[in-house]
């Protein structure tokens, strides 16, 4: 997802058209990729409250999306298929069968359990008017993705900025107007069920010829190139200027939780303390896609943020002392 | 609310016991393609150097030692991308099905070989491996062949097609 976000960014900054096929195994990559994403939140989420059985049987149907995974890519999450004008290798035709009878068991099962929970009074009075984020709040803190969505904000980069195959798979934006985590619930659930039907339609729709167009020549310093990639939490926004050596110059990740934090107090506000871990997992927040750092004197309350010259002369006198 | 927790039982009940006693007994086998760590074979290698080139971790170092070239493979560092295999125009570098590397010496999982360069006979300097000067096609080759530029192991893909014809 973020090697998509990285890869599409050169692209455009080089001017390299990455192939239909390309376009499309990057497509199906990215669902599977929200299809398991999801589905590992749903069962930390029923960790969280203390519904184990959500767990076990969320991370049950979850498995065989790893398996394929593995049998497409060779790995079972960082799948490394991208390369800077397509991907690497090609979803060939004996896997198709056997990834649509995944993409169909998906769909069964994840069915099923929305039917199952769907009815469940002791998982509402858990997430049911809890966690509330109102719309004009999800607006105002530009919250992204799922945790916008449950809030009444069709928002979605799929639809908006459209890239790699969605322009012709198209894709539904699963909006719930809840504003609570029941609806986040069911924002996921539905999403999971989308992704099932977009990869058939790749599948289906996928033409045939080359993956990755060989690039030739070297790409130019000093280009400029942004994209964006709707990934399971949110936008995911990167910004490359490409620089000497084929190796970027400079290269800015922006990824969604650290958007979707900022909606946790007004979420937990006026909620009991047991409310906070569900609310805050609600945002399937990532806290290693948050790493910003700032230091606070404790004695006298003052906030310093160190800059790129500070942090290397700092560590430059650390490794001279040792 | 009896409801759901039927269904929620039935799916329980449904679906027979999928973990495995894992690492007490066999885990799960890993599929076909899979990238596990690298594997060098020294004796293809023509230290071509393109696996460093392509390398995201640069964890790839070639020395350049004169009459040998010495290639370190730090892979404590490795991303397990493979594109170092996949680059590679001799097939030294494959994938294993090896998974399990956990050790507590990262150097245990340094691979470092050395490559002797033949001397050249009229200047006497040292300058290719044996294996890229094999792959070199003599010039009664290169006319009936008709191969291009390959003269240096960087133009050898082409030569790689001899024995397949």
């Amino acid at each position: 997802m973020h090697s998509t976000a990285y890869c599409q960014a050169v692209e455009k900054a080089a001017n390299i058209e990455v192939p239909a096929r390309g376009r499309f195994i990057r497509t199906i990559l990215l669902e599977l990729e929200r299809i398991q994403s999801h589905m590992l939140w749903l069962g930390i989420a029923g960790h969280i409250i203390g519904f184990d059985t959500v767990l076990m049987q969320s991370w049950r149907i979850r498995e065989p999306v790893m398996w394929i995974c593995e049998k497409i890519t060779g790995n079972r999450k960082l799948l490394g298929m991208n390369l800077v004008g397509g991907v690497r290798r090609d979803i060939p035709k004996e896997i198709h069968p056997e990834l649509l009878q995944v993409m169909d068991r998906v769909d069964k099962e994840v069915r099923a359990i929305l039917d199952a929970v769907s009815t469940d009074t002791t998982l509402f009075m858990r997430c049911q008017n809890v966690g509330i984020l109102e719309n004009k709040d999800a607006i105002s803190y530009a919250l992204l993705g799922p945790t916008s969505r449950a809030s009444g904000v069709a928002l979605d980069i799929r639809v908006d900025h459209p890239y790699a195959a969605y322009p012709e798979v198209g894709c539904e934006v699963i909006v719930e107007t809840g504003e609570d985590i029941w609806s986040r619930v069911v924002v996921r659930i539905k999403e999971t069920i989308e992704s099932v039907r977009e990869i058939k339609d790749a599948l289906r729709m996928m033409p045939e010829g080359p993956v990755i167009v060989v690039i030739d020549e070297p790409i130019e310093p000093g280009r400029v190139g942004v994209s964006s990639v709707e990934a399971p939490r949110g936008e995911t926004h990167h910004f490359v200027i490409t620089g000497e050596d084929m190796r970027p110059y400079r290269w800015k990740a922006r990824a969604p939780t650290f958007q979707n934090l900022q909606g946790v107090p007004i979420m937990v506000a006026g909620e009991t303390v047991a409310d906070v871990p569900i609310a805050l997992g609600s945002l399937d927040p990532c806290f290693s896609c948050t790493e910003r750092l700032e230091t606070v004197d404790v004695k006298t309350g003052k906030i310093k943020i160190y800059t790129k010259q500070e942090l290397l002369q700092l560590s430059k006198q650390h490794f001279s002392k040792k | 609310m009896f409801k759901a927790k039927f269904k929620e039982a039935v799916i329980c009940f449904s679906n027979p016991r999928v973990t495995l006693p894992y690492p007490f007994g066999p885990g799960a086998e890993v599929g076909e393609g899979y990238r596990g760590k690298i594997d060098v074979d020294e004796t293809k290698c023509i230290a071509c150097g393109g696996c460093a080139n392509v390398c995201p971790s640069r964890l790839i170092r070639i020395y350049d030692d004169g009459e040998k070239t010495r290639m370190q493979f730090v892979l404590d560092r490795c991303t397990y991308c493979a594109r170092c295999a996949d680059v590679c125009p001799e097939g030294a570098i494959q994938v294993t099905q090896l998974f399990e590397t956990s050790t507590d010496d990262k150097t245990d999982l340094y691979i470092e070989q050395e490559l002797y360069m033949l001397t050249c006979a009229r200047c006497g300097r040292c300058f290719e491996t044996e294996n890229a000067i094999d792959r070199i096609p003599t010039r009664r080759m290169r006319e009936g062949r008709n191969f291009v530029g390959a003269s240096m192991p960087h133009g050898a893909p082409g030569v790689r097609k001899r024995g397949g014809k």
